[in-house]
C-alpha cells in the first residue's frame, strides 16, 4: 500500500496565469501533428463548419502546463516517472482570443503490482478554463514511477 | 452521418501518418516541453530509450485526429479521450492510427470507440477510447 499524505488529495495549490490562445498557436500546432482540416486553421471555411469560427483541435487542450512551483506539492515515489496516459473530457471548445487558465490538483494515488514489480500511479487533474470563468477541459494525467 | 447510422463493429481508419524527428522537434519547442528525450537521439539513448520519442500529448493529439477526421463534417463532437501509452513512439517512421466503434448508447446518442496507434509492425504502441456525441 503506498504510503502519502490523504489531505493532498483534491487541494488545489497553485492557479497558472492566463495563457493567450492565438490562431497562430493553434496554426503551428495544427502543422506539427499535419492536421489540415480548415475548420481549425481557415476563417471562412470555419465559419460554415459546426462552430462557426475557428476552434483548437481537440489534443490543444493537453498543451497547457502547470505552473512552476505546482509539482513542489505532488509526493514523488521511486525513481524516474514517465507519462502512462490521459484522460481528457472535452467540454466547451478552445478559440483564438481565450485566455487559458489551469488549477490542478492530485485525483488519486495508486499503486499496482505486476510482474515487473510494483508501480506507483499519480493522478494529476487540470481544469482549464477560459477567460469568462467556464470550464472548457478537465485533463486527467496519469504518471507512473517504479519502486 | 447521424446517430443512427452509427453501427458496432464499424472501422474507423487506418490512417498512416509519417512524423519526421524535426516535426517532433517543433512539437516539443511549440509546447515548452525542453525534456531532450523529445530533441536528441542521443541524450535520450542515455535515459534508456531506443533514440528520441514522441512527447505522449503529440500521440493524443494525433489519436484525437483520428477521431476528428472521422467525425469530419457531420453533426457530432468529441466529448471524451483516453489514452494509455504502452510503447514509446519513435519518430521517422510510418505510424497507423485505427479503431473501431464497441458501442452505442442511444439515450444519449454517444458512441464508443476503442482506437489505437501502432508501427508497421502491428505492434500496439499507444491505446485509447474515445466517446462521440451526435447532436442528430
Amino acid at each position: 500500500m503506498v504510503d502519502f499524505d490523504p489531505s493532498i488529495i483534491n487541494k488545489v495549490f497553485e492557479t497558472t496565469d492566463p495563457v493567450p490562445v492565438s490562431r497562430e498557436k493553434i496554426a503551428k500546432f495544427c502543422e506539427t501533428i499535419s492536421e489540415a482540416n480548415p475548420i481549425f486553421t481557415d476563417d471562412e471555411a470555419a465559419k460554415k463548419g459546426p462552430y462557426g469560427g475557428i476552434i483548437a483541435p481537440p489534443g490543444f487542450a493537453t498543451t497547457f502546463r502547470n505552473g512552476r512551483h505546482f509539482f513542489q506539492h505532488i509526493p514523488r515515489f521511486g525513481k524516474q516517472g514517465f507519462d502512462a496516459g490521459k484522460d481528457v473530457e472535452f467540454v466547451a471548445p478552445i478559440r483564438p482570443g481565450d485566455e487559458i487558465t489551469l488549477s490542478s490538483s492530485v485525483k488519486e494515488i495508486y499503486d499496482k503490482t505486476g510482474r515487473t514489480g510494483t508501480m506507483v500511479f499519480v493522478v494529476i487533474r487540470s481544469t482549464l478554463r477560459n477567460q469568462k470563468g467556464e470550464v472548457v477541459a478537465h485533463v486527467d494525467h496519469r504518471f507512473m514511477s517504479r519502486t | 452521418m447521424k446517430f443512427a447510422d452509427v453501427q458496432i463493429g464499424t472501422a474507423i481508419g487506418p490512417e498512416e501518418i509519417f512524423i519526421s524527428k524535426d516535426q517532433t522537434r517543433q512539437y516539443a519547442h511549440a509546447n515548452h516541453l525542453p525534456a531532450a528525450r523529445f530533441t536528441d537521439d542521443e541524450l535520450a539513448k542515455k535515459e534508456g530509450l531506443p533514440g528520441m520519442i514522441l512527447p505522449g500529448n503529440m500521440s493524443l493529439a494525433l489519436l484525437a485526429k483520428l477521431v476528428t477526421d472521422w467525425i469530419a463534417d457531420n453533426p457530432a463532437k468529441m466529448v471524451r479521450l483516453g489514452t494509455t501509452y504502452r510503447v514509446p513512439v519513435q519518430p521517422d517512421r510510418t505510424l497507423i492510427l485505427q479503431g473501431f466503434i464497441t458501442n452505442t448508447y442511444p439515450e444519449t446518442k454517444q458512441c464508443e470507440v476503442d482506437i489505437w496507434m501502432e508501427n508497421e509492425d502491428a505492434e500496439k504502441l499507444v491505446t485509447g477510447t474515445a466517446t462521440v456525441e451526435f447532436s442528430q
